[in-house]
């Protein structure tokens, strides 16, 4: 059986979705329904380096989306990415597992964009540096 | 005002062959192994600046190995840490090669029977980090049968089986209208080394005590690459020795590397034992004692049965140890030998009155044997269909890494 | 590697290779250099003792103006060949059997061939900046890249050196702009307040060559402007560095936004393994359950598969 939140063309087993909003730019969406539920994020993306980072990571693991199992490869419109929970996924892994490991991303994902972010910038102004330290 | 030429990169376990297409020999043969500062145990929240970029490739990592930890990053021909493997093709483009990835087209070489997984690996580093314009990913035999269409008794087919042997380990590899049969692929644990310490361990055996034991590795090497040739028959080869020494042993000049004197090396049997190591296994070895031709039979004979005649006749050398002196002719006698012997018994057996078609044998040995890889790559990337059977840029930015899972076979010289 | 070399490595090799090779052999190597610089490294089969090199440069017209053919004959006269052929720019040519001892010394010497040519606008600003005349000199432009080109202008104090810069990708663009900003910023340092004063300008081009026809002005073109002083010009061996240094702005840009790629591309992985971890977590453990069963003779029962897939595809055969 297809999961039905995909097919989405039977009213009857869809469940109301649910946003979980802190503001605009970060929320989740779970869509669910009799035999699946969908997750969606939206990462928080304050300027341009945080919008190219978080895309190349998010774009990094759905390329990856095979050992990842519950990860979909393209994320649902107007989100950064989504995860696609079927009720093969919770009868052969523990339920509460799947919850911890969406958990434990939405906090690593943060995490790792402002520090890769701080890198970034830290490795710039080293760069800079190195080279206008060439003319003294 | 000519287009640059593509840049041709093939990555081996021991060595890696870099240059631009279109020469005949590569530019950089450095060994596959990066040194990275021993410190670098950092995890990965502790980086705070550019200590990513303190480390060296090649020779230059072996100088430095005191201070820096050496990893090979390609295994068994696969590349185990892509890590490692990323900065090592970012200095190799950057330093040694001096090219702006920007500008070029690159050709990149796989084992054969890599996951398609690698491939993507490939193209995500070289299209997201380096932005290359182009890529394409060649089978390493492939590009073997390739480099041997110079040759003047080729037949510019690409099926064939090729004869890898580097440092490491000794390949049988199929291949069919440019697609390798990987069922069949043979692996024979002897090679380079096993030789270069075989040759050693008669030098020492016929008391060469004038050689220090710092240098016998690298003498031994020497006396491998220079002097030695395949026999027809070993025996018969013992008794013109014995019976002629003057004519047969040699004196090989070497420098002390310590104290610069100069000192003679006699070499003797050495000269024609070397190669026997392929013909002859149990000189070195004492699990592993089938000759190579009979691999080269055998490989052969569980290939499919309508490909059979044209990968006897089309066997491709390639690899610094298939270099000896001889050694294409003694192998093409030695299968022919195992061949005739087979249809001569099923012609027997049917009682005289199947007459089979003979099978013709044909052991391709060329010039450019020893970057045999690299070679028939620097010449794929020459041609126009290179550009044509690239993945692009573009291409990649519209459908992502998995193009890069199939690249089309070459099947003409343009 | 942090800085790049001002000159080829490739180019130096291979031309060290060739010097002390005792058989002159028949050769033709194609080399390349950053910025469209193409080398051809020849003999002839007739003449094997004559080595010769063919530069193509696109830009080589353009700084024929500023002096680059009077650099040619004070850097490698001897070896300057005058038939310059079709496609060649620039061409030497090596005796093999007459060649001076210090062979890597000469080779060295070559391998900066494209630095000492590029270098000429920049000797000419800073010649004109030494004739004290009054007003600002000519600008020079070097259009060493298709779509990039470098400005080089002379005032009475400063020489100022104008790149504009191209970057293709968004990703390129928005990392280049957090390095560019870097570079705008760092002369807040004490230690390099003597550097060059740095100033970067997207889309806007800067004063200087705001009246230039076909200037590309969209999202993807930037300029950078560096102001040299004469504390970086005015003694000859800062000035020799001070050139080596600058002409290679664009590549040394690069090649760094080219490692924090790479870096990220190594953090992502880390990232990748450990959610990786986190997520076979939820995976049921069923190796120990089956690794524990026997058969009726006591031995361990395994599934072909699991072996099949446990050991590497390579070799695999001669373990069992």
């Amino acid at each position: 059986m297809c999961p039905k939140v995909e097919a989405g063309n039977t009213k009857e087993v869809l469940l109301n979705p649910l946003v979980v909003s802190r503001n605009e730019n970060e929320q989740v969406l779970i869509e669910s329904s009799i035999n699946s539920v969908r997750v969606s994020i939206k990462i928080k993306q304050a300027d341009d380096i945080e919008r190219i980072l978080a895309h190349q990571f998010t774009r990094f693991l759905m390329l990856r989306a095979e050992s990842f199992i519950i990860l979909r490869r393209v994320p649902i419109k107007g989100y950064d990415i989504s995860f696609l929970i079927t009720n093969f996924h919770t009868e052969q892994m523990y339920k509460h597992k799947l919850v911890d490991f969406i958990i434990e991303f939405m906090e690593e994902v943060d995490k790792e964009i402002s520090e890769m972010k701080l890198s970034l910038n830290a490795r710039a102004r080293i760069v800079a540096e190195t080279y206008l330290s060439q003319f003294v | 005002m000519s287009k640059l030429p593509p840049v041709v990169i093939d990555n081996g376990t021991g060595y890696t062959k870099m240059g631009f297409a279109g020469n005949t020999d590569p530019q950089f043969v450095i060994p596959t192994v990066i040194g990275l500062p021993n410190k670098s145990r950092y995890g990965i929240a502790s980086k705070r600046g550019i200590e990513d970029l303190d480390f060296h490739i090649g020779d230059e990592a072996t100088k430095n190995s005191k201070a820096y930890g050496l990893d090979y990053p390609i295994r068994h021909g696969q590349i185990e840490n892509w890590d490692h493997m990323e900065r090592y093709w970012e200095q190799s483009i950057f330093k040694y090669m001096r090219c702006e990835p920007e500008d070029h087209y690159f050709l990149l070489t796989e084992p054969p029977l890599n996951a398609p997984e690698n491939r993507e690996q490939m193209a995500e580093i070289f299209f997201e980090s380096f932005n290359v314009q182009g890529m394409y990913i060649a089978v390493q035999a492939v590009l073997a049968l390739a480099a041997s269409w110079t040759a003047k008794n080729s037949q510019q087919t690409l099926t064939g089986t090729v004869i890898d042997s580097g440092d490491g380990v000794t390949h049988v590899i199929p291949v069919a209208e440019g697609y390798v049969l990987g069922s069949s692929i043979k692996h024979i644990p002897i090679a380079g080394r096993d030789i270069t310490g075989f040759v050693q361990q008669l030098l020492r055996d016929h008391g060469e005590t004038s050689i220090p034991p710092e240098d016998s590795l690298e003498i031994a090497r020497r006396i491998k690459e220079q002097y030695s040739y395949t026999s027809h028959d070993m025996a018969n080869e013992f008794l013109k020795f014995d019976q002629d020494p003057v004519k047969y042993y040699q004196q090989f000049d070497a420098v002390n590397s310590v104290n610069q004197h100069t000192y003679k090396v006699d070499v003797g049997y050495e000269r024609f034992l070397a190669p026997e190591v392929f013909f002859n296994p149990e000189l070195v070895s004492s699990d592993f004692l089938t000759p190579l031709p009979d691999v080269v039979d055998t490989c052969i004979q569980v290939s499919p049965i309508d490909t059979r005649r044209g990968l006897y006749s089309n066997i491709v050398l390639s690899g610094g140890s298939t270099m000896f002196k001889g050694f294409g002719k003694r192998l093409q006698r030695d299968i022919k030998r195992i061949v005739d012997g087979r249809i001569k018994k099923s012609e027997d057996l049917s009682g005289g009155n199947l007459q089979a078609r003979p099978i013709d044998v044909n052991v391709i040995a060329h010039k450019k044997q020893r970057y045999a890889v690299w070679f028939g790559g620097s010449i794929m990337a020459c041609t126009d269909q290179f550009y044509q059977f690239s993945h692009s840029k573009a291409e990649y930015e519209e459908y992502g890494p998995s193009i890069c899972r199939h690249n089309r076979v070459f099947d003409s010289l343009a | 590697m942090i800085l790049l070399e001002p000159n080829s490595y490739v180019l130096e090799e291979t031309l060290l290779a060739r010097f002390n090779s005792e058989k002159h052999e028949v050769v033709d190597i194609t080399l390349v250099d950053f910025d469209n610089v193409i080398y051809h490294v020849q003999t002839q089969a007739e003449q094997r003792n004559l080595l010769t090199l063919g530069v193509e440069m696109k830009y080589f017209n353009e700084v024929v103006q500023y002096g680059a053919n009077e650099i040619l004959q004070r850097e490698y006269g001897p070896y300057l060949s005058s038939s310059a052929s079709g496609q060649y720019q620039i061409t030497l040519e090596f005796n093999l059997d007459s060649l001076p001892e210090d062979k890597a010394g000469l080779a060295k010497h070559v391998s900066m061939l494209k630095r000492n040519v590029l270098a000429s606008p920049f000797v000419r600003a800073f010649e004109y900046w030494e004739s004290q005349q009054e007003g600002a000199g000519p600008l020079m432009a070097t259009h060493y890249r298709e779509d990039e080109a470098i400005y080089v202008q002379a005032q009475q104090d400063r020489v100022t050196v104008i790149f504009s810069t191209l970057f293709r990708e968004e990703v390129d663009r928005v990392l280049g702009r957090v390095f560019l900003q870097e570079f705008v910023d760092a002369r807040r340092q004490a230690s390099i307040q003597n550097a060059p004063q740095v100033f970067y300008s997207s889309r806007e081009a800067p004063l200087e060559i705001r009246h230039l026809p076909g200037l590309k002005q969209d999202e993807s073109v930037g300029y950078v402007s560096f102001v040299l002083f004469p504390r970086h010009f005015a003694d000859a061996d800062v000035r020799e560095k001070t050139i080596s240094q600058i002409q290679l702005f664009r590549d040394y840009l690069h090649y760094h936004i080219k490692c924090a790629k790479a870096y990220m591309h190594s953090r992502m992985r880390t990232r990748v393994t450990s959610f990786l971890k986190v997520i076979n977590r939820a995976k049921p453990d069923r190796t120990t359950a089956t690794s524990e069963k026997r058969t009726a003779t006591g031995r361990y029962f395994r599934p072909q598969f699991r072996q099949a897939s446990a050991s590497p595809q390579l070799g695999g055969e001669s373990e069992w």
